[in-house]
């Protein structure tokens, strides 16, 4: 590295009164260069989660034969990703061979009032597409959707459930974010919720 | 007026010898002749007095620089060059034929008044390993990235996100662990991350450094990786303007760069000197082997102006630089949970491709970076200079997510889900001196304040900080001797501004401790040298390891800082042997150890975080001891007359030793190997070459247990090509370069690159770099 300075040959050994001056002036500068700046407005930080979050998932189940009984399941974490640990995850809890008819519902409610996401989802359907995996309980599950997409494809926030005989295990709810890749399958795009409950069919 | 124009400069001629050759009896007919050029602008100099020593015969150059002395024979002679103010120098000439010399005498521009100038140097090189990339070897890296450009310093390495962001790596440590130091300025952004690449346009640089080693001495604390410098050239110091148009290309990505420089020093008023540059760089999508990587595209726009007043014993220079860039992230790197992840490593193509396109959609990086420095220095008589730098650096980054919000309204205003602006401020004051002709060194003082800002999702919280440092380096050489020893003092504040449980806690944080370093150099001949340096540093926590908590989307993870983490501290060794000068062979060989006391890193931890994307692995910033030891080799062996084998090899060792562990992203053990054949200049064309490179890469299996998804990538073996050649036009100069990496068009992955999950490395890419200098 170059870290060559020229030095002339002068007589200025003895140092002059004004280079004294320019010396001393040079110091002042310097602390206050170094220290009275200031006028950012870091003290306020902008609002927690001010950004769209997916705090709560709801699953609202009603009974095919029965419209007044009505089963929910929630997973809430009201403060988003990390943080405090999801504060509610409820098990599904379902009768054996029943059908139900499922709504799901999303919310932010990091936000005061609570924002509604589903219905976000619903207007960018087109994008969007619920999975359902259920492992071990005996529940079949089939859409009640359809975005429109050509050929139209299921959407998912409207499903059909029906339960077998008595079993335990649970079921995986992922909704895909899938802009232009849309294609019926659970591969392209990015996952906006993945949420296993645990599932009983009683 | 032609006297004072003459008496502004002082000429030092340029020595070189010639062998002589046998002579048979041939008639004295043969001529001398040649050029008398200005080295440093190129201009002819006039009424320069060129004569024969030995025959008492001379001639004197005409307007045109030339000079011409006839009838002489054949036969070895004295020439001597003089002109006004210049030092008669005497040069041997061999005479056969109608020989040609030119004389590029070294003139330096000096002011009326002043005779007998010398110029004296306080030696600032430290017993610490340092090297550079300048001149030729650094135009061959013109295009590149500044992380990419450093890699031909063996022991440098990058860490990757794709081919636009390239971090530099320092023996194994990165981002809060090394310093760049941009026109002698410390680069303040938001260095912590490992997708933010340093906000410096390469093409200010005129020679790029690194030192490798603890040195925070010198440049304060957190450098216990090393340090890189990068400065530009000095403006020419002799009047009238000149410059360069840089314009280079390459295939892959269809890059287009235009960079240029012109400079003046003014011809009534030679104190004044002014320089502005700028560069313009536009890429589309990266191509890899067997597909595009999806919105990869660069834009840089940057620009910079520099100004100086000189005079003879006090000076004063302005700097201001803009970095302006937007960059594409791969979009297939964009996931939602490890399963995504899980996915897209499987797929052998990425998820999401696409043809060839400019266009930068999301998710994308915007990012700004503003530098104004101000230096004024003094000379302090016989003994040294004073100096006093203040720079104001305001860096704006922009992080763009891939989706928008859902809400229309929210999606409508386009903000970037990201957002963090930081203001800096530094002042260093610095004595340069020299006692005696035994003692040499640098006293200083530095102050540096800084705030933080942000908007959107939280990652890292606003912040205000404070620092300061003393610091004294004195060296004293004797003989074959050459001592160092440094001590250094710091001081940092920092206040932090963060809600918590809605309401705003405001933690504030001191850390102050010292710096030392202790070095020596023994010359065994002015060839062979051998360098040793022990070095302590340290280096505060820094915020994001402090507060982070959050979701990183692209890595998959959930990061947790650690708001009680202490400092670390480094103990670093390092040993090189140097030769240099010798016709045949020179080279470079250097061992270090380094040892770091709490060292902070990631560390896994169980259980993973539940959240409505699903389980995220999580790591917490925790603290442990580290060692990090390794060989850096370096040589250039000269095998026949214009044929070279330059090898460089570097192999680093880092373990955590608390937990008796390798330490995650380690640079693999890299060998690189270059066939040079230089060619004999002729008229035409000068300085030409071409050389084909091998570069191999093995498999990084040295990694910690539970600490990654998938096992490292592969080692790899690339080769690439280069040549270049100067073409004379009169006074102006044409460098025409080209290259081509990764020949052979190779499918690889690098385990320091962070799309090593999703997509393979770049294609073949052949390059054009033209540089026309006026």
């Amino acid at each position: 590295m170059n870290y060559s300075h020229e030095f002339p040959k002068k007589n200025l050994l003895v140092m002059s009164k004004t280079k004294k001056t320019i010396i001393t002036k040079m110091l002042f500068a310097f602390i206050f260069l170094a220290g009275a700046i200031s006028g950012c407005k870091e003290e306020t930080p902008p609002p927690v989660n001010e950004e769209e979050l997916i705090t709560t998932m709801t699953l609202t189940f009603t009974d095919s034969a029965n419209s007044s009984n009505v089963i929910t399941a929630t997973f809430r974490d009201a403060d988003g990703d990390g943080g405090n640990a999801p504060t509610q995850f409820d098990t599904i809890k379902l009768a054996a061979g029943k059908t139900y008819f499922t709504e799901i519902t999303l919310l932010d409610e990091s936000k005061t009032p609570a924002e509604n996401i589903s219905d976000e989802v619903l207007e960018e359907a087109n994008d969007h597409h619920f999975f359902f995996n259920p492992t071990g309980a005996t529940v079949t599950v089939t859409y009640e959707d359809l975005d429109t997409n050509s050929p139209p494809l299921p959407v998912g926030l409207s499903t059909r459930w029906v339960t077998g005989t008595a079993s335990n295990g649970t079921t995986q709810v992922i909704l895909k974010h899938q802009p232009g890749a849309k294609d019926g399958t659970e591969a392209p795009g990015e996952t906006d919720v993945d949420v296993t409950f645990v599932t009983e069919v009683q | 007026m032609l006297f004072r124009y003459f008496s502004f400069y002082v000429f030092v001629c340029f020595v070189a010898t010639i062998n002589v050759a046998a002579q048979n009896v041939t008639p004295c007919n043969s001529t001398l002749s040649g050029k008398v050029i200005d080295e440093h602008n190129e201009e002819p100099l006039l009424y320069a007095d060129i004569y024969i020593k030995e025959l008492q015969k001379g001639a004197v150059s005409d307007t045109l620089g030339n000079y011409i002395i006839r009838n002489l024979c054949n036969g070895t002679y004295t020439a001597v060059c003089s002109h006004i103010g210049c030092e008669k120098v005497e040069q041997i000439i061999n005479v056969k034929g109608n020989t040609v010399v030119n004389f590029y005498p070294e003139h330096h521009h000096e002011l009326l008044n002043e005779v007998d100038i010398t110029e004296r140097r306080v030696s600032l090189v430290t017993t610490q390993t340092i090297n550079s990339i300048s001149g030729k070897e650094l135009e061959a890296t013109r295009g590149k990235t500044l992380g990419e450009s450093l890699k031909g310093i063996v022991g440098v390495n990058s860490l990757q996100t794709g081919t636009s962001i390239s971090k530099p790596i320092i023996h194994g440590m990165h981002s809060n662990r090394i310093l760049i130091l941009n026109n002698g300025i410390r680069q303040e952004g938001q260095q912590w991350g490992s997708e933010h690449a340093p906000e410096i346009d390469p093409f200010i640089a005129g020679k790029l450094t690194v030192v490798k080693g603890a040195n925070t001495v010198q440049y304060g604390s957190d450098a216990i990786g090393g340090v890189i410098l990068v400065e530009p050239s000095p403006i020419r110091d002799s009047t009238g303007i000149g410059g360069e148009v840089n314009l280079v290309g390459f295939s892959n990505g269809r890059q287009g760069i235009l960079s240029a420089i012109v400079e003046g020093r003014f011809k009534k008023n030679s104190s004044f000197a002014w320089r502005i540059q700028g560069t313009g760089k536009e890429a589309g999508n990266t191509e890899t082997p067997n597909y595009f990587m999806k919105n990869t595209g660069v834009k840089e726009l940057n620009f910079s102006g520099a100004a100086e007043y000189k005079r003879a014993n006090f000076g004063i220079e302005l700097f201001y630089s803009r970095f302006n860039t937007t960059l594409g992230i791969f979009s297939a790197s964009h996931i939602g949970n490890l399963t995504d992840l899980q996915i897209a490593f499987e797929s052998s193509v990425p998820l999401e491709t696409s043809g060839f396109t400019y266009k930068i959609a999301r998710p994308s990086q915007h990012i700004k970076h503003d530098l104004l420095k101000a230096k004024a220095y003094l000379y302090t008589g016989n003994s040294g200079k004073l100096s006093l730098v203040f720079a104001r650096q305001y860096n704006l980054r922009y992080e763009y997510d891939k989706h928008q919000p859902l809400n229309d309204s929210l999606a409508g205003l386009n903000k970037p889900a990201l957002l963090f602006r930081i203001t800096t401020y530094t002042t260093d004051l610095i004595w340069e001196h020299h006692y005696a002709k035994s003692i040499s060194g640098t006293v200083g003082i530095s102050g540096i304040t800084q705030g933080n800002e942000y908007e959107g999702r939280f990652f890292i919280p606003n912040f205000r900080n404070y620092g300061g440092g003393v610091f004294m380096i004195e060296r004293w050489k004797r003989n074959k001797l050459e001592l160092e020893a440094g001590l250094r003092y710091d001081y940092k504040w920092m206040r932090i501004y963060k809600w918590e449980n809605n309401v705003i806690i405001t933690p504030q944080f001191q850390f102050s401790n010292f710096s030392a370093t202790l070095g020596a150099i023994y010359k065994f001949s002015s060839k062979l040298n051998l360098s040793v340096n022990a070095a302590t540093a340290w280096r505060p926590p820094a915020v994001n390891e402090l507060f982070s908590d959050g979701l990183h989307h692209g890595a998959a993870s959930v990061e947790v800082g650690d708001r009680t983490l202490t400092h670390e501290r480094a103990y670093n060794f390092i040993a090189t042997l140097n030769l240099n000068g010798t016709k045949k062979f020179n080279g470079e060989l250097s061992f270090y150890y380094n040892f770091i006391n709490d060292y902070i890193y990631l560390a896994p931890v169980r259980p993973a975080t539940l959240t409505i994307k699903g389980a995220f692995p999580t790591f917490h910033y925790k603290q442990t001891d580290a060692t990090f030891k390794g060989v850096d080799a370096g040589f250039t062996w000269n095998v026949v007359k214009g044929v070279s084998l330059i090898s460089k090899e570097s192999i680093i060792r880092a373990r955590n030793s608390s937990a008796d562990e390798f330490l995650v992203l380690m640079p693999a053990d890299r060998f690189e190997n270059t066939l040079k054949y230089t060619f004999a200049d002729g008229k035409a064309f000068k300085e030409s070459y071409i050389s084909i490179t091998m570069l191999n890469v093995l498999k990084q299996w040295r990694v910690p247990a539970n600490s990654d998804y998938v096992a490292p990538p592969d080692g790899y073996t690339l080769l690439g090509m280069d040549a270049s050649t100067v073409f004379p036009l009169g006074k102006q100069k044409l460098n025409v370069g080209i290259g081509v990496n990764n020949l052979l068009n190779r499918v690889y992955r690098d385990y320091l690159n962070r799309f090593r999950y999703y997509s393979d490395e770049a294609g073949i890419n052949f390059s054009i770099r033209l540089k026309y200098s006026f």
